[in-house]
């Protein structure tokens, strides 16, 4: 049979996809457990169940993501910045260019006709472009992280938050929740300010072509739209799965290109 | 940078919104309040400089006429360099050259743009510059290296061995444009012979760059009237310095802004000195009147800048000290170091004279002149050290009976964020309560201004200043 | 080997120590302008200092502010740990602006930690030009610096002296380039981690021991038949100061890449190049240390450093460049950028990254933008690969 898993274990979410025939036929998306060989074990299983296969019946499985050294069930390791490439050409055919916002990192890459990775640029050592900075303001508004990108629409009267490093930025949203300010409009806020770091990152790599969103923050509807603006180029969707996958995707695609060789990809 | 940014020239959009603001006052006071409601972004600032009396009209007008040279240099055939705050435009200007300085125009660019200069901060770091670098450069870098701005020539910076990371912004501009590029150099000390030999070697080296690059030598006789000027505005500002002294001052904090933006624009030009004279003139009848600098109209503490100002958004920052009834005694930026000056009779080889006798003289005391620019006469060596910034910040807070020193800056600034924390402890030894700001002078994102405002709030109440 | 590692990876090593036994001084030094020779010359042993082995930054916090480089705090963390109680003098150089005010956070540490400031503590004046007046200047500082020595440790640094100091020096010297010379080759039979180890052991080790042991090991790297090369990419290391043993290994132990060069401050870019033997002594150090510096601290000369850059990476034939820089080291961070352009734009990949230094490097994420890069490299020598068939076909 030909079968391939990805498997990808980030700091916030693990993920995992079973692909046969260059189609996904199982996914999960579960939050990550202290040690990442659990979080590994139970995405995997999840999606084999979700895909109603067992572990034999895989051919080769490829594992990525900031736990990738500590899962045990894997063939071979990739870097995340290579599966999310992957992913995403095959999420969207056309994309060339692709954002990626994961828990702990911020990636813009330009990728060729067969996803793979060209230039990248990465964020600094600093949390305040990334997945932990929204989960963090998260925390602090009292609402989902899904919720908290659709404040954007409702606000009236976005704050400008001044800061973006996560501590400082904490402390000022604390003080707008004092002072009465409504939720929309911090939320907002947030969401621009989280857009304004990326938009430094993307520019770098001068976008071109269709540009492409992964990983999870591409589900929060108010950092896209503000970034949108910031580098006043469109970000494609693509309905084909959920761009939180697109790493575990890549990484499927991975074990195929491994067994099968480039054209049967 | 958001593509709509780049569709606008910055320099034309900043020059005219300047020449504009400098208009408004013209009129009637009712025209003038009508005209304020159309300029919405930077009224704030624009009204502090009007409320700031004639010398605040003038400095706009000042403003205007710095933005007017550069944007006309190209029709004028002149040629345009871009340089930092800390190096005598004088020199420029004998050779007739436009000066483009990147400290300037970014503090003015955050006082009236109106959501401080992010964007153009934040080109610098899509084309490479690390984020970390300052952004008192970063500023209006960002827009030059956009091509936004008038084309500069070549680039002079004289900070290397002063503050490094202002002179990599400059080397950075020139490498990345690919335009020629000069530093003056300064060892870590200042005052002894091999020091002084220093400054006069690599000025004239200077010098010979910059006849090559515009292809006519210096004009001695140009170079001696510009240096007559300046030794009238430098008494000038001694006469400030004196008024500064009195308790209370007649001085408002926003005169301090004027007296060494102006200095740092045009130094030379009979526009600066026409502005002192202003200011020397309101405040000697303030203090014939009795009336204190600051706008409440009481003076209840005094505050000695230790280094730089808060540029950020609508003068917010003089527009606090004014509230809160405190005097600004001055920052590093203020002081020109002119031999008879008061302050400097106590430290020695720490000023400079004018002799325009012959041409060696005139250079002897431009290069001298410069090395004591602010920042480059005392932030080069050890703090503690013979002339430097523990000295001469304990010279003047003495002078001037500061109750408190602070110190504002830029995370970018490598050079006073490594020694702030012990220089701030021997400040206190010395009985001064020292705050020590965690901002950004030029941008609020650091910190943001309400923020920044309750920790110093906190600190004049904790230490029982206020 | 071993010598040359635990050299490297001890802020103390044997050496120091054996040295110490014998009643000799040790000077410490900052920033690679400090021209060991004249150590050598009156007998002291020149012990660049480093900040591996920290743990915590309490020390170092309280005199740094926030926004500073973790290098010259990690060295005054060690200082105000005692670790560099072995030193008899310390010489601080105005390498940029972190380094410089080592001069006075270390000095102050020692008002409130006993003893850990050497008794000869040296503030050594460096220019940012080698032109005419910044080369006499230097002159006079290194002359300056002699006469202090002189009296202090009560030695006498004569030219004869330093001459012979400049031939042994040499020496090393050479036998760096033979081995920089191996790593050319298309089969490299070392790895970048043990010739870096061994590069900065020297700046550690006293000079006749080093040279001795160098001479041993380069002739038995000339033996080795084993190509340590094959199926890896040639990567070269440049940017911010580096000391770090580990950085190294974290590279070349995911097996898919060797270091065949790198352009750092303790690397081979100055233990590389000889120094005249001949005419003034004096003269000859400054061409070298001042004259021939690569430090971006040299303002206005980018693009000298990149050609130096673009014929190290045809010399290694490198297939890609890591550039990193330590948070806060504006002077690599921006260059590396104005590098990356000019790589990129004639086909050399590039990877630009912060990070902080040493033992508070954040392995995780270094690694992962190393792999990406690496797999980035293989994809573009695969389709390199393929592309004649393509054409063909």
């Amino acid at each position: 049979m030909n079968i391939f898993a990805g498997c990808d274990v980030g700091s916030l979410t693990a993920k995992a996809v079973i692909m046969k025939n260059n189609r996904i036929i199982g996914s999960s998306i579960i939050k990550s457990k202290p040690r990442p060989k659990d979080s590994a074990d139970a995405a995997f299983h999840e999606a084999l169940s979700d895909a109603g296969v067992s572990e034999d019946e895989i051919k080769y499985c490829i594992g990525t993501g900031y736990g990738r050294e500590k899962i045990e069930f894997v063939d071979e390791v990739v870097s995340e910045i290579t599966c999310h490439g992957k992913g995403a050409r095959w999420m969207l055919p056309t994309a060339e260019t692709v954002i990626d916002i994961g828990g702990q990192d911020c990636k813009t890459m330009k990728i060729d006709k067969d996803g793979n990775v060209g230039r990248f640029s990465a964020n600094d050592k600093c949390a305040s472009g990334t997945g932990r900075f929204l989960e963090v303001m998260a925390k602090v508004l009292n609402v989902g992280i899904d919720e908290l990108g659709r404040l954007s629409q409702k606000a009236k009267d976005p704050i400008t938050l001044a800061s973006t490093c996560t501590v400082w930025a904490q402390a000022d949203v604390i003080k707008y929740i004092n002072s009465g300010v409504p939720i929309e409009d911090i939320g907002a806020g947030i969401n621009s300010a989280m857009a304004a770091r990326v938009a430094i990152l993307v520019n770098a790599v001068k976008p071109e072509g269709d540009i492409f969103m992964t990983g999870g923050v591409a589900k929060n509807v108010g950092v896209v739209s503000t970034l949108e603006k910031l580098i006043g180029k469109r970000i494609k969707r693509a309905r084909k799965a959920d761009p939180q996958i697109a790493g575990a995707i890549g990484a499927a695609l991975l074990s195929m290109e491994k067994v099968n060789g480039k054209m049967a990809a | 940078m958001r593509p709509e940014i780049k569709e606008y020239n910055y320099d034309w959009l900043m020059g005219h919104a300047v020449a504009a603001a400098a208009k408004v006052p013209a009129g009637m006071q009712k025209e003038t309040e009508l005209t304020l409601r159309y300029i919405p972004n930077f009224r704030g600032v624009a009204e502090s400089f009007i409320n700031a009396g004639p010398p605040g009209i003038q400095f706009m007008g000042l403003l205007a006429k710095y933005y007017e040279n550069i944007l006309a240099a190209r029709d004028q055939g002149k040629m345009i360099v871009g340089t930092t705050f800390c190096n005598t435009p004088a020199i420029l200007y004998a050779m007739d050259i436009v000066p483009a300085t990147f400290e300037v125009l970014t503090a003015i660019g955050c006082l009236i743009w109106k959501r401080g200069m992010f964007d153009y901060m934040d080109y610098c770091c899509e084309v490479g510059m690390p984020e970390t670098s300052c952004s008192s450069q970063r500023g209006f870098l960002g827009a030059y290296l956009a091509g936004l701005c008038e084309k500069i020539d070549f680039v002079i910076c004289d900070t290397p061995g002063v503050c490094d990371t202002n002179a990599n912004a400059f080397a950075f501009a020139s490498a990345y444009l690919d335009k020629p590029f000069f530093q003056l150099n300064y060892p870590s000390s200042i005052g002894d012979d091999r020091s002084q030999t220093y400054h006069i070697d690599d000025y004239k080296a200077m010098i010979r760059f910059i006849e090559k690059q515009c292809g006519k030598k210096l004009d001695y006789d140009r170079l001696a009237e510009i240096l007559k000027e300046i030794d009238k505005q430098d008494a000038l500002t001694a006469d400030m310095e004196d008024m500064l002294m009195l308790v209370p001052t007649p001085i408002p904090p926003i005169f301090n802004v004027i007296i060494y933006a102006s200095r740092f624009c045009f130094a030379g030009h009979k526009i600066y000195t026409e502005i002192l004279e202003t200011m020397v003139e309101t405040s000697k009848q303030r203090v014939a009147a009795g009336v204190p600098g600051s706008a409440s109209g009481e003076e209840k503490l005094r505050a000695f800048m230790c280094y730089i100002d808060h540029y950020t958004v609508d003068m917010n920052f003089y527009d606090y000290l004014e509230e809160r009834g405190v005097a600004h005694t001055g920052s590093i930026l203020t002081r020109n170091f002119r031999d008879d000056n008061k302050y400097v009779q106590d430290l020695e080889g720490s000023s400079y004279g004018i002799d325009t006798s012959t041409p060696d003289a005139m250079l002897d005391s431009i290069a001298q002149m410069n090395a004591r620019y602010p920042m480059v006469r005392s932030i080069r060596g050890p703090y503690d050290k013979h002339g430097m910034w523990l000295e001469e910040s304990l010279a003047l807070a003495k002078m001037y009976n500061a109750d408190c020193i602070l110190y504002n800056g830029t995370p970018g600034c490598r050079n006073t964020w490594g020694m702030i924390k012990p220089f701030a402890r021997d400040m206190e030894k010395y009985g001064y309560p020292t705050h020590i700001m965690n901002d950004d002078a030029f941008d609020d994102r650091v910190e943001s201004w309400d923020a920044t405002k309750e920790r110093l709030d906190e600190f004049f109440h904790v230490r029982g200043l206020l | 080997m071993k010598i040359f590692n635990d050299a490297a990876t001890q802020v103390q090593c044997e050496s120091i120590t054996q040295w110490k036994k014998e009643g000799k001084p040790v000077v410490g030094y900052t920033c690679s302008y400090a021209p060991a020779e004249i150590f050598y010359a009156a007998d002291i042993l020149p012990v660049r200092l480093r900040g591996i082995e920290t743990e915590g930054m309490e020390v170092a916090d309280t005199y740094f502010g926030p926004f500073i480089c973790s290098f010259p705090k990690c060295i005054l963390q060690l200082a105000g740990k005692g670790k560099f109680s072995f030193l008899d003098g310390a010489i601080i150089t105005p390498g940029c602006d972190g380094m410089r005010r080592l001069d006075e956070c270390w000095r102050k540490a020692g008002e409130d930690f006993d003893g850990i400031v050497p008794d000869y503590f040296y503030y050594f004046d460096v220019p940012h030009k080698s032109e005419n007046h910044g080369m006499a200047w230097y002159i006079e500082e290194v002359k300056e610096l002699i006469k202090s020595l002189e009296n202090h440790f009560n030695v006498s640094i004569t030219n004869e002296k330093l001459k012979t100091a400049i031939k042994v020096f040499n020496k090393g010297r050479r036998i760096l380039k033979e081995i920089e010379d191996l790593r050319g080759k298309d089969d490299v039979v070392v790895s970048g981690t043990d010739v870096f180890a061994a590069t900065v052991a020297g700046t550690v080790i006293p000079r006749d021991e080093y040279t001795k042991e160098l001479k041993k090991w380069a002739t038995a790297l000339k033996k080795r038949k084993t190509s340590l090369s094959k199926e890896k990419k040639r990567v070269m290391l440049v940017g911010s100061v580096s000391d770090e043993i580990d950085l190294f290994q974290l590279i070349e132990n995911t097996d898919k890449a060797i270091i065949v060069g790198e352009n750092l401050c303790f690397g081979i870019r100055y233990q590389g190049n000889e120094i005249s033997e001949d005419g003034d002594p004096l003269e000859s150090l400054a061409a070298h240390y001042l004259g021939a510096s690569v430090c971006p601290r040299m303002f206005g000369k980018y693009k000298e450093r990149l050609k130096i850059l673009k014929d190290r990476i045809d010399h290694t034939k490198a297939e890609g460049v890591i550039m990193q820089n330590i948070r806060f080291c504006d002077l690599h961070g921006a260059e590396n950028a104005l590098f990356e352009r000019d790589l990129e734009a004639i086909g050399i990949p590039c990877l630009r990254v912060e990070r902080e230094y040493g033992p508070h490097i954040d392995a995780g994420r270094m690694k992962l933008r190393i792999n990406a890069f690496l797999e980035r490299i293989d994809a573009k020598s695969d389709q390199k690969s393929t592309e004649p068939l393509s054409v063909s076909a």
